[in-house]
Formats: structure tokens, sequence, C-alpha cells
């Protein structure tokens, strides 16, 4: 389990003052659950999934994982990246084996682990070839098998669809909730989507803005397995309605003073 | 220690789905379209277009020269280029010239890799640790601030005109280049990149070996490249002047006699070895980064 406590952050501007990107954010994330964060830009959800991944440190509260305060990044977690951020020089088999080569695995060893996780999301035979020569479908799918690579218990994804176009997303989508299934991980899911927080979510954060602060956290009582039916199903609808109202509130005039 | 973060860098793939061409023209899986002989002629009649307009542009220069210098009255001065093809072909079939050429190469040679090892290894530190930077900051701009001619003086007093007192000029003209690149390379490096490695949880060192170094081989090969070009200047810069030995003395005895073709003969034997220097490190450069060049390919 996942217990995010009394979580706050801020940075220094250069005037000398301090802004508050995320303020008294606390819930927590059970085993094995699928669990998104939405809000409008610039609300630090980004900021939050990197504080569980042990990148960006908190300014007040903790995190703590199976009782065990994060302190840094960890064995137990990997991070998905809105950019794939795979390594240029290196072929497809390498960089799924990446993560294990930072952990401490030979090359050799770790494209031979790489392979079953290609398999996984389907590139088997993209092995030889290089990241600018694919699509930015596929460089994802590199990006979650990596990630997957490693076994973590933990996937940590930071808007990981963000960058492709909507068709590409919604196959991707349900490419991700088929593995999920199998895989059965902890997922902490940043999007800015609706539907795709609903689609794929066992519960929803919803986040609120100046600071950034937890505005409320959705049940998605859809069925499992989810079939691309649930989308069109009136609970899917009146779901995505509830978070589009709630986040059309926070997206009025940005410069205005946040309500309390 | 503190560190730097390299700069935010926009990916350059951004998702969309483009029809991707690789260096050698060949078509990408990502695109699928179908390579066509026409693409192929086109792509090699490019290749082709730079290569015409420098020949053409180094035989006009030439042509120039030829006959500017047979329109002279006397050769004291100003030779035609034949002239001095002429007299670099029968220079090196003499054994002064080659003796003077290993009198200038070999001290080259030391102070050149010297200053390879050196700046690689400082731009390294200096790009990844702030601390570093700081310690060395007024050294290296003092360098690169001061036109290293300014030096060869005091080398020589303070190493005598041997080997010594030319290894440590031509190591002073290639050093700051090859770390300053260095130094970019590793600060500019995807900051992106190394968050990657840091989520993975890896350490320090694992994170510089498999990640920073690797990203930043494009700036330092460029380092490689400008140092090699500066430690070719060095070398000539401090046999002309002061210590009067190697192809130095051979430039300084034909300007004396006024042996203008043999002057231009020895200038132009410099030239070419300063230009197969560049092409190798070019070459080098080429083959570490190919991944660099694809990229920019496509961008």
């Amino acid at each position: 389990m996942i217990e995010i406590e009394g979580i706050g952050r801020r940075f220094n501007t250069r005037d000398g003052g301090s802004f508050e990107a995320l303020k008294d954010v606390s819930f927590s994330v059970n085993d094995k659950e699928f669990f998104s964060i939405i809000g409008p830009s610039g609300c630090g959800k980004t900021t939050l999934l990197k504080m569980v991944a042990g990148l960006v440190k908190p300014t007040a509260g903790r995190i703590d994982i199976d009782g065990r305060t994060v302190i840094g990044p960890g064995d137990d977690r990997a991070m998905v990246f809105q950019q794939f951020v795979l390594l240029p020089w290196a072929d497809i088999l390498t960089n799924v084996g990446f993560g294990l080569e930072l952990r401490g695995m030979s090359r050799k060893e770790s494209r031979d682990a790489a392979r079953p996780h290609l398999e996984q999301v389907g590139l088997t035979r993209f092995s030889e070839h290089y990241p600018h020569e694919l699509s930015g479908g596929m460089q994802q799918r590199v990006g979650l098998a990596r990630a997957l690579a490693v076994g973590p218990d933990i996937l940590l994804m930071d808007e990981p669809f963000g960058a492709l176009d909507a068709q590409t997303r919604q196959l991707m989508q349900e490419d991700l909730m088929r593995l999920w299934e199998v895989e059965q991980k902890t997922v902490i899911f940043v999007t800015h989507s609706m539907d795709e927080a609903a689609y794929l979510s066992d519960r929803v954060l919803v986040m609120d803005t100046h600071p950034g602060r937890v505005r409320e956290i959705l049940d998605v009582p859809l069925p499992r397995p989810r079939e691309e039916g649930v989308r069109r199903s009136p609970v899917f609808n009146e779901l995505t309605s509830h978070m589009w109202r709630e986040l059309r509130g926070m997206m009025g005039d940005p410069t205005a003073p946040a309500p309390e | 220690m503190g560190r730097h973060r390299g700069r935010t860098h926009e990916a350059s793939n951004s998702g969309v789905w483009e029809p991707v061409v690789t260096h050698q023209g060949e078509p990408s899986i990502a695109s699928g379209e179908p390579y066509t002989a026409e693409a192929e002629r086109t792509m090699t009649a490019n290749r082709w277009i730079p290569w015409a307009f420098r020949i053409g542009s180094v035989g006009v220069v030439l042509l120039i020269w030829e006959l500017y210098g047979r329109a002279q009255e006397t050769t004291l001065f100003f030779v035609p280029v034949s002239s001095v093809i002429a007299a670099l072909w029968e220079q090196v079939q003499t054994a002064e010239f080659w003796d003077a050429f290993r009198q200038t190469f070999i001290p080259f040679v030391w102070g050149w890799t010297l200053s390879l090892a050196v700046g690689i290894v400082a731009g390294l530190l200096i790009g990844r640790f702030s601390t570093f930077d700081a310690l060395t900051k007024p050294y290296v701009t003092f360098l690169n601030a001061l036109p290293v001619s300014t030096l060869v003086p005091i080398a020589v007093i303070l190493f005598g005109i041997g080997y010594a007192s030319r290894i440590l000029v031509v190591f002073l003209f290639g050093v700051v280049e090859v770390t300053l690149n260095t130094a970019a390379g590793v600060r500019y490096v995807n900051k992106d990149l190394v968050e990657m490695g840091e989520s993975f949880n890896a350490s320090e060192t694992r994170l510089f070996r498999k990640v920073i170094l690797p990203a930043s081989l494009p700036g330092i090969m460029a380092g490689v490249r400008i140092g090699t070009g500066r430690a070719v200047v060095g070398m000539v810069v401090v046999e002309i002047l002061l210590v009067a030995v190697g192809m130095g003395r051979l430039i300084l005895r034909y300007r004396g006699r006024f042996q203008s073709a043999d002057l231009f003969a020895v200038v132009l034997a410099l030239i070419i070895f300063g230009i197969l220097l560049q092409v190798l490190a070019r070459q080098v450069e080429r083959r570490v980064s190919k991944w660099k060049y694809e990229m920019e390919q496509i961008a």
C-alpha cells in the first residue's frame, strides 16, 4: 500500500519569494489498484508522481510504501515517461533491458531478459531497430516494456499516452488494460484525459490547482475485465461528465485567486 | 558535490506519425514508403552538388594563383602553384624534409595526445560537478582569453628548447577547446535521460558510464576535432616564434633565402598534414556519434 500523508511542495521563485505547488495532499493507493490522477495543467500531478518515484523530495509530509518512507528511487518502482525517453544510440532490445542494466546486469544478460517483455508489447521483430525508426506508439511500448522488465510492484506512469494521436492512444489504453489484468501491478497513472482515467482506473483522484490539492477521489464502478464497449455505458458517461464539471470549474480565469 | 542538471531538451520525436528516412535513404519501417529509384537518384545527385561546388571553388582559386604567379617578374616573392607543387615533390624526396617532419611530429603527437586525455577528463569533471567547475573556471577562462602564443617565450624559458617546451605549447593550444566542448557536451545531456536513469535507481557510477558518457560523446568528439586543429597551430607557432627546429626551421630558412617556391611548399605540406588530421578526427566523430547524425536527418 502506498500512503501519501500531508504532502506539500514549495518552490523558490526567482524574485526571492516562494510558490506553493502542492498543499496537504493525502490519499492512499491499495495494492494492485489502478489509480489515476487527473487535474488541470500546473496542478502538480507530475510532481506528485515524481515524489512517489523518489525523484523529487516533498517539503512537507511523507510517502510510505508498505510502511517504509520513500527517500529516493527504489527497485520496487518503475516509471513510464510522457516523452518515452529512450536511448537514441541503442537498439530496441537494449532499451528494453536498460533498466536492468542500470541495476547492475550486464548488457548481454539484460538483453536476454528483455526478450519476453518485448514480446509482451508485440515488438519482437523490431528488436534490432533504433528508437527513431519507430512511431511514437511503438516507442512508448518500448518504454512500457522497459519498466515491466525490472519486475516492479508499482508502475508509475506520467501521461504516458499524452504525446500520441487519438487513435494510437485508444489502442494503447486497451493494450495496457490487458497487460495490467495479467500483470496485476499497482499503477499510478497521471493523465489529463477524462476518458482515459475513467476507462482504465479503479479510482480517480481529481486534483485542484493553485496550490495543487485533493479535490475528490472517485470510484469507477465499471466491471472488469473492461471491454471497449464500456466507453458508451451510462456509468462511464456520468463519470466523465462529472469530471468535466469539476475540471471546468477550476479552469476559469487562471489569474483569479484560488477558492479556499 | 553539486551536479549540473542538463537543460530540458524537447524530444524531436513528438509521436506524430511521419515518414522517416534514414541516412542511407532507406525507407523506415515507420513509414513503409516505397523505395523508388527516382528517390535514390535525387539523393545521390544532392550529395554530389556540394562536392562539385567545393572542387570548383578550389579550382578557381588555384587557377588565379597560377596565372598571377606566372605574371610576376621575379620568383623571389610570389610563385605559381605549379612551382610550389614541383618544389614539394622535390622536398619529399630528401632526407632533410623527413628529418624536419619527424622533429616536428614527435612532440606534436605527445602534446596532442596529452591535450585530448587531460581535456576530456577535465571536461567530464567540470560538466558533471559544479564544484569542479568553480575550482577550474579561473584557469579555463584565463587560457581561453589569452592568446596562447604569448606563453611560448615563458615555456621556452622554463623548459628550454627541447621537446618539453614544445610538448607543453601544443598541449596548451589544444587542451582548452577539448575541455570546454567536453564540459558543454556533459552539461547539455538531455535532462530527461538523466532522470530516467535515476528513476531506475542507478548508482552515480552507472548513470555516468551508461547514460551521461554516451550522451556527451558528440560534444567530446567536437572538442577532439577542434582541439586537434588548435594543436597543429601550436606546433607551427612554437617553431616559428622561438625554437627554430623541424618544419619551422625550414620555413625560416627558405624565407631568409627568398626561396619562395620551397617556402610555399613547406606551408602546403603543413596544410595537408592539418587537413589529414581533421579528416581523421571527423571520421572518428561521425562513427562515434552515428546516432546523432541519424537523428538530425529526421529532425
